[in-house]
């Protein structure tokens, strides 16, 4: 019998801990979904800002299905307008319109220019990219450290900051694998787009490789959209303007 | 301590950062309109270095004064306009030009580059009719597979070219598994009367068609242009990415029963039929300051040996020296338009860019360097060039163009030794 007690004690000092270990898989993808549903639509306004205060925007209108198909169109300014973008998991291309064949581009390089690379413009699900390697609690605050899942993804480290409250991310460190920062995302203006959807509608970004320079990106016309998967093709980038109403 | 308090207050002010600037954006101000309108407005200046002592001068401007420079002014004002309905767009693409050096104005008025109708009773299917320019092949500077299109520059591969006239289909289907598109364009290209009368011989309706697979995360086409205007042509090529900053790309391309011109070194000229095969292998790889190289191989089936092209030079050296017959300079001058003349007479060729964006920090900036080498006879150009694109809806380019100088090889009987040219284009 006493025996009986002190297991049953000691399962109950355990029991706490048990309750509190982190699962920072779930984490990952409560994130993603509470930024997009896992298909939709949006609008986006890119800006870029030098260090003299000089801006430069554009306009895109984003299409994702599933975890890692992305389709955008460039619908302002006018040097770029026509000029669509498509990513399936790690491969992505661009079409121009006078250059009339999507060419195929990589996640690091940027078809805006600015700190915003295409990854970051044709983000997928972070939890399709990386796993946790690791998670803390720190206040109101999740710390989480997560790794590329291979060598194709444009970030081999991030370090995420979620609000715990809202599962929402605050603030990523983007690293190279030689541990190098990349630059920092920071996420604000929480706004309820409707639909369930309630999330930050501003991206700041700055990066140590380009001090002193500034990217913006802001949210708009974010909702629920399923279209089929024959959208995310090659054939359909000169197209994509028939998705929008 | 009043002054105290002043001077913190100050301080305060100074060390708290302004408040970041407001931006808004509401997606309503983007919504799809029925009718769209565009277009660029281009100015752009040109100074070429001429080589007047150079056979292909004498040919190209025939009966014209030798001349050390030439200098060429162009306006380009391309229109486009598309009508959105719901199945249905249709689009307009015109292009102005007016263009003036030493020897001669060009003004064009109402060139149709590109129009037709689509119509798209779903996703993945869709009908085309009109000028259109099918972009086929994988090559950046060449595409041996380009069988329904106007070759494209690889001194400027980008830019704007002219369509066919041409009605097409495009199917495509998405699956789950390592075959995960799959799109079928069938196409036909008629040659009739005053239609597509630069495309080949007349009366034929030039049937040709592509298969595009998206598998094991690798494009593949596999094109074919049946005989008719031109002669039966096979191809195939791939693209694909190999990491985050790399991307390799190949072409292949077999003609059937070409009729090849030809001169000897003494001076008879003679045809042949030929099989022809080209190909092409090239990557796309960034480096981590930022660098991006484009590397090409082109292997030209259709093209000359140094020694054929080195015959072809000495025959036009006499058929343009003073005092030549006019059937011997006519003689040359088919040859030349036969083949010897094009942009890349030579067997094999390597293409070299190398492009930094925003170098220094410079944003929007682009500066290149490209070489273009003749592997079979060494000779080569190289360009350096810079663009800025920083001023909304402006692009400006600034590029010369400087090629080796040594007497009957491939870039050294050139029309022009040197150019430069600068452009400003303005997008509305």
């Amino acid at each position: 019998m006493r025996y009986l007690i002190k297991l049953l004690a000691g399962l109950a000092l355990l029991a706490p801990l048990a309750a509190h270990a982190l699962d920072g898989k779930a984490i990952l993808e409560k994130v993603d979904r509470n930024l997009e549903p896992e298909s939709y639509e949006s609008y986006r306004k890119l800006i870029n800002i030098e260090p003299s205060g000089a801006k430069k925007e554009f306009i895109v209108y984003t299409v994702k299905k599933g975890r890692d198909k992305v389709v955008t169109l460039f619908l302002s300014p006018a040097s770029d307008k026509g000029r669509s973008t498509l990513r399936q998991g790690d491969n992505m291309w661009l079409y121009i319109p006078n250059v009339g064949k999507p060419v195929r581009i990589t996640s690091l390089q940027s078809v805006t220019g600015g700190v915003f690379n295409n990854a970051d413009i044709m983000r997928v699900d972070y939890s399709e990219e990386y796993n946790v390697e690791t998670i803390e609690e720190q206040g109101d605050l999740y710390l989480l450290s997560l790794k590329a899942k291979t060598g194709n993804v444009a970030y081999d480290k991030l370090k995420m900051k979620v609000d715990k409250k809202l599962t929402l991310p605050l603030e990523i460190e983007a690293y190279a694998s030689s541990g190098m920062l990349i630059k920092t995302l920071h996420f604000k203006d929480v706004k309820d787009f409707g639909g369930g959807i309630k999330r930050p509608a501003t991206i700041e970004t700055d990066s140590p490789l380009y001090k002193g320079y500034q990217s913006i990106m802001l949210y708009s016309g974010l909702k629920k959209r399923v279209v089929p998967d024959e959208v995310f093709t090659q054939g359909f980038m000169p197209r994509i303007e028939e998705l929008r109403k | 301590m009043k002054h105290a308090a002043a001077i913190l207050t100050l301080l305060l002010a100074v060390a708290v950062p302004a408040p970041a600037e407001d931006f808004s954006f509401d997606a309503k101000e983007f919504e799809k309109k029925t009718f769209e309108f565009g277009g660029y407005l281009e100015a752009k200046q040109e100074a070429l270095n001429q080589r007047p002592d150079r056979s292909s001068y004498a040919l190209t401007y025939p009966n014209e004064a030798s001349r050390n420079w030439l200098y060429r002014s162009t306006g380009t004002l391309e229109l486009t306009g598309k009508l959105n309905l719901d199945q249905v767009v249709a689009d307009l693409r015109l292009r102005g030009l007016y263009a003036e050096d030493t020897f001669v104005r060009t003004i064009e008025t109402d060139k149709v580059m590109e129009g037709g109708v689509r119509w798209s009773p779903q996703q993945g299917l869709s009908f085309d009719a009109g000028k259109r320019v099918m972009r086929w092949g994988k090559g950046y500077a060449w595409s041996p597979v380009g069988f329904v299109e106007r070759a494209k520059d690889p001194s400027d591969p980008q830019a704007s070219r002219e369509g066919f006239v041409m009605a097409s289909m495009d199917w495509t289907r998405t699956f789950d598994g390592p075959i995960s598109t799959v799109g079928f364009t069938p196409l036909i290209v008629p040659v009739k009367d005053k239609i597509n009368g630069d495309f080949g011989k007349p009366d034929h309706i030039n049937p040709a068609a592509k298969l595009y697979l998206l598998a094991w995360d690798t494009d593949v086409d596999l094109m074919w242009q049946g005989k008719g205007s031109k002669p039966q042509s096979f191809g195939v090529d791939f693209s694909r990415n190999l990491g985050t900053n790399l991307e390799i790309h190949g072409e292949w391309a077999r003609m059937a029963d070409v009729q090849r011109s030809y001169v000897d070194g003494a001076g008879n000229t003679f045809s042949r039929t030929e099989n022809i095969n080209s190909f092409l292998a090239g990557l796309r790889y960034l480096t981590e300051n930022e660098v991006t190289w484009i590397a090409e191989y082109y292997r030209n089936g259709s093209g000359y040996s140094s020694i054929q092209l080195e015959d072809y030079y000495r025959f036009a050296d006499q058929a343009t020296a003073p005092g030549a017959s006019a059937s011997l300079f006519n003689k040359a001058k088919n040859l030349a338009q036969s083949g010897y003349a094009r942009s890349n007479p030579g067997r094999d060729y390597l293409y070299l860019r190398a492009s930094v964006s925003e170098p220094f920090n410079w944003l929007y900036t682009t500066t290149a360097l490209t070489t273009m080498v003749n592997l079979n006879d060494g000779s080569f150009q190289i360009t350096p060039e810079i663009s800025y694109t920083g001023f909304t809806n402006m692009e400006i380019r600034a590029r010369a163009i400087f090629l080796s100088n040594q007497r009957h090889t491939d870039f050294g009987e050139k029309t022009s030794s040197q150019r430069y040219e600068v452009y400003a284009r303005y997008f509305f």
